[in-house]
């Protein structure tokens, strides 16, 4: 049995290592260093088009109603009221909006819910037709304020107006410990949030904080519907689970959950926005084994897959019906490096001299790791930052090109000297250690049997262990007790702040620095980062820190990377401009409103 | 019998006490809890604390259990930690569908197993018995998994004859017919494996009878052959049969799993996986329960055939079923 939790917990990773990061997912440069793929294209055309993309979907809708009219249908103009049928991994847990902490039920919440804004493909805060804020929010002088005003026509699906008191409701319900809110980190810089009028609401910060814009990326949960459940027992409460209960305001509404089977969304009836969705029908279907989910795209059985595994790429592409998305994701992988002699068996911490971890960068071989492991899905990344993204440092950070000589003339410079058993030592102490990840990720499994193989070439002896997700998590990551560790972390939130991992200000237990590294310069830099809304001069302090902590290298950054996402294009169509965009959190279903599907 | 059928009764309710205390401590003494599992990382430690006081996690174990133990007594199965929902509106549904697909196998496999090993049992080494053999070794050395996706290939994807995967097509839950269709590849694959040692022991167990004393005295008495082997012989033959399909129970209810995960079952195999990977101890406590409850009936239902199937076996007070 322990052998199928393994491989399961592998899965549940992606869901639940999704610590709120940062970074921004420019799509031009991440998409277009994916050659051979089939929706590479065009990104310039659709950076400009997605600026105005109010204008591009009325045209489309425009044209869908005077297709039903005409006799002949025009293969470009989208089918309404066509089934989406979506194969993914893992049930939902629940799709109130305060809750989600896993992908499954975020997708879900993404598709029956509007948000107060949006983003735009560069991940810039939008107001599209479908968010329910007006116009962008208005930032005070000083930085502190954001006034935000919404359009007076949303409506829940039970009819009811949409307005201020679902803002504030919203709002103060996350940021009340009782609440225990996942994404309640996000908004305690929050001093007071003042209902202006029905449809304008005022968000006072405590200082400058200018991640905050990213916190009004976000969907609402009606207060006239929960505004007396005892904030206590919110979390065990109908809403989110029950379909008759969930009260949502997005284009489709939650109609069906069978647990363990699937999960069905059906146009939302009192839908108030101008661009109404094609899709009358969205499925989820639950496969819990990925083989089957691809052999049921194959099949036609479902028509999309978020993602399927690496291994399964080949069966895919012999399909000419299929297409695949491989442009990365917002995550990336790293080995992280502790700074804490107690976490040694001979209590000396062997990655306190900078040039010895310099000289791990230069003896992984990382661009191999991308081309052999990740099968192309991947791209190198020197700091935190995605590539593309406007904190991306690009060449301001350095590149650690694979280099075994250059890493052992480096641990030499080090006080490094080889042993009678050809390993390193330095002091009487062996450079051996023990590199954690969780047991059943294949991906990790591989590339932790390349570094043994790169490091033991430089006199490095590591053991590569694998761990039950959730006991990892307990005793090792949480808590800061590891040597070394190889793990990602996914953007979910688009802005580049990332000083809760990386500060001195976050050790375990309140924070996530785990590796106990602290280099006051960066420190500083990441409080500076937050305290300017200018995004210019926030873009110099990340490329600042870009440079000086891929020279530092609490991490050794591995890669960008992503699964392919799977699209049956024979049967679900949408506009370049309305196509996925991977480098964003749920990107997969980017613009799904204006998609369409021929199946009924 | 009644006195015996309560003592028996009486001993099966202690057994699964002691299977709960067991299981309850085993769930809770494994590394990381359900908080690990669900609530996010950047959860600041006294929000955690909140939630996990809310959820009664961070009561001492032994009320823990005490609790459970309680609201089981009145039928109350408990909740799921992360998303409060019933244990018995996910476990019940779970429990019905491993049922329907494993009852299937079972007998289908039943069905084909003991008449051909009566009959491989009488014509020893001939085609039929070697073919047996053959299926055997197959069935006892192919992954179960491995077939399951060989058919999957072959009639589903190559040929469109039957559905991959899932319990029904959607829109058509209920439908007989396409339960049927849906039923055919998952049940073929367990039939092998089922088949593989049923055949055996059925002939093995015909052999050893048919070389008896009182087998021979019918036959010398010039009874037909027909005779000899169904009423002298197979109810004989069935004891030790019996009691294999008694011990295979457990694997009966929750060996399905791999198959289930292949073909997409919604059963209970899968269920458990997903639950354990969770920590949601209710559910978990609640499969181990459904399934020693299971294990503990088919016992006793085994116990009271061997009476029926042979009159030597008394049950009552001389101390139990004969073994």
């Amino acid at each position: 049995m322990s052998k199928r939790f393994r491989v399961l917990s592998c899965l549940s990773v992606i869901a639940l290592v999704g610590v709120i990061l940062s970074g921004c997912g420019g799509s031009d440069n991440n998409s277009s260093s994916n050659n051979g793929t089939s929706n590479s294209s065009a990104n310039s055309n659709t950076t400009s088009n997605s600026s105005n993309s109010s204008t591009t979907n009325t045209a489309t809708t425009d044209d869908s109603t005077t297709t039903n009219d005409t006799a002949t249908p025009d293969p470009n103009a989208p089918v309404e009221g066509g089934t989406l049928t979506v194969g993914t991994f893992s049930d939902i847990v629940s799709v109130n909006p305060i809750y989600i902490n896993d992908t499954s039920s975020g997708d879900i919440e993404n598709l029956i819910n509007a948000r107060l804004y949006d983003v735009d493909r560069n991940a810039n805060l939008a107001v599209e037709p479908w968010s329910i804020a007006a116009e962008l929010p208005q930032i005070s002088a000083d930085g502190k304020t954001y006034t935000v005003k919404l359009k007076n026509t949303v409506k829940w699906n039970d009819g009811q107006p949409l307005n201020a008191d679902d803002v504030l409701f919203t709002y103060n319900t996350v940021r009340n410990p009782d609440a225990g809110a996942p994404g309640i980190s996000a908004f305690d810089k929050i001093d007071s949030i003042t209902k202006i009028d029905d449809y304008t609401v005022e968000f006072k910060l405590k200082q400058v904080y200018a991640p905050f814009q990213y916190s009004l990326y976000s969907s609402l949960v009606p207060a006239h519907v929960l505004k007396d459940v005892p904030v206590k027992e919110l979390s065990k409460n109908a809403y989110g689970v029950d379909p008759t209960k969930t009260v949502t305001s997005g284009p489709w509404k939650f109609s069906e959950w069978k647990q363990g089977q699937y999960i069905t969304l059906e146009t939302n009836p009192n839908y108030w926005g101008d661009v109404k969705p094609h899709l009358g029908k969205i499925i989820y279907k639950i496969y819990a084994d990925q083989n089957t989910e691809v052999q049921a795209l194959i099949k036609g059985d479902i028509q999309m897959s978020e993602a399927i595994p690496v291994t399964s790429m080949d069966a895919v592409k012999a399909n000419d019906k299929l297409s695949t998305i491989l442009a990365p994701g917002p995550q990336y992988e790293y080995v992280q490096f502790n700074f804490k002699d107690e976490n040694f068996p001979d209590k000396v911490s062997p990655f306190k001299g900078q040039k010895t971890r310099q000289a791990i960068a230069y003896a992984l071989n990382r661009q191999g790791m991308v081309d052999n492991v990740l099968k192309g899905t991947g791209k190198l990344m020197n700091s935190p930052f995605l590539p593309g993204s406007w904190a991306d440092p690009g060449d301001q950070a350095v590149n650690y090109a694979f280099d075994p000589e250059k890493a052992k003339s480096l641990l030499a410079e080090d006080g490094w000297v080889a042993g009678k058993d050809g390993i390193l030592a330095k002091d009487g102490h062996r450079f051996s250690f023990e590199l954690q990840y969780n047991a059943g990720n294949s991906r990790r499994e591989q590339v932790a049997a390349i570094i043994q193989q790169n490091l033991k070439d430089v006199g490095i002896e590591v053991t590569p262990k694998g761990i039950d997700f959730a006991t990892w998590i307990d005793q090792n990551i949480t808590p800061g007790k590891f040597p070394a560790i190889l793990l990602s972390w996914s953007l979910s939130n688009p802005d580049p702040d990332a000083e809760s991992i990386f500060s001195s200000k976050y050790f375990p237990p309140a924070g996530q620095n785990g590796g106990w590294y602290k280099n006051e310069s960066i420190d500083a830099l990441w409080t500076k980062g937050q305290l300017t809304t200018d995004q210019s001069a926030r873009a110099d302090v990340y490329h600042q820190i870009g440079k000086e902590i891929s020279t530092d290298l609490p991490y050794v950054f591995l890669y960008q990377y992503g699964l392919p996402q799977v699209v049956d294009q024979s049967t679900l169509h949408w506009a370049d401009a309305d196509k996925p965009e991977s480098s964003l959190g749920y990107g997969y279903l980017f613009h799904a409103i204006n998609w369409w599907s021929d199946k009924k | 019998m009644t006195e015996y059928l309560v003592r028996r009764l009486f001993q099966s309710v202690l057994v699964l006490f002691l299977i709960s205390i067991l299981t309850f401590a085993m769930i809770h003494a494994a590394p990381g809890g359900p908080t690990q599992v669900f609530l996010a990382p950047g959860l600041s430690p006294e929000a955690a604390k909140v939630q996990a006081h809310n959820l009664g996690l961070d009561r001492p174990v032994l009320v823990q259990y005490s609790i459970w133990l309680g609201h089981l007594v009145t039928g109350d199965l408990g909740y799921t930690f992360k998303n409060h929902i019933p244990v018995g509106d996910i476990l019940w549904p779970t429990v019905k569908n491993t049922m329907v697909l494993m009852g299937a196998a079972w007998l289908f496999s039943l069905l084909i197993a003991i008449p051909w090993g009566i009959y491989n049992s009488t014509s020893q080494y001939g085609f039929s018995d070697q073919t047996s053999s053959f299926v055997s070794y197959i069935g006892f050395a192919m992954p179960t998994f491995w077939f399951g996706i060989i058919l999957q290939e072959y009639f589903s994807l190559k040929h469109d004859w039957l559905p991959l995967s899932d319990m029904y097509t959607m829109g058509k839950e209920g439908n007989m017919g396409d339960l049927f269709m849906h039923l055919i590849l998952p049940v073929s694959v367990l039939t092998l494996g089922f088949l593989a040692s049923y055949t055996k022991y059925a002939k093995a167990s015909m052999l050893e009878v048919l070389g008896q004393d009182y087998i021979r005295t019918a036959r010398a008495k010039g009874l037909r052959e027909g005779r000899v082997i169904f009423r002298h012989a197979l109810r004989n033959a069935l004891i030790p049969i019996i009691t294999i399909l008694g011990l295979d129970l457990p694997i009966l209810v929750g060996g399905a799993a791999l198959t289930e995960r292949v073909f997409n079952w919604p059963g209970m195999g899968r269920l458990f996986v997903d639950m354990a990977v969770a920590r949601e101890y209710s559910v978990l406590m609640s499969i181990t329960l459904v399934v020693s409850v299971i294990v503990v009936v088919g016992n006793l239902v085994a116990d009271i055939l061997y009476a029926i199937v042979d009159p030597r076996v008394q049950l009552g007070s001389k101390g139990g079923a004969a073994r």
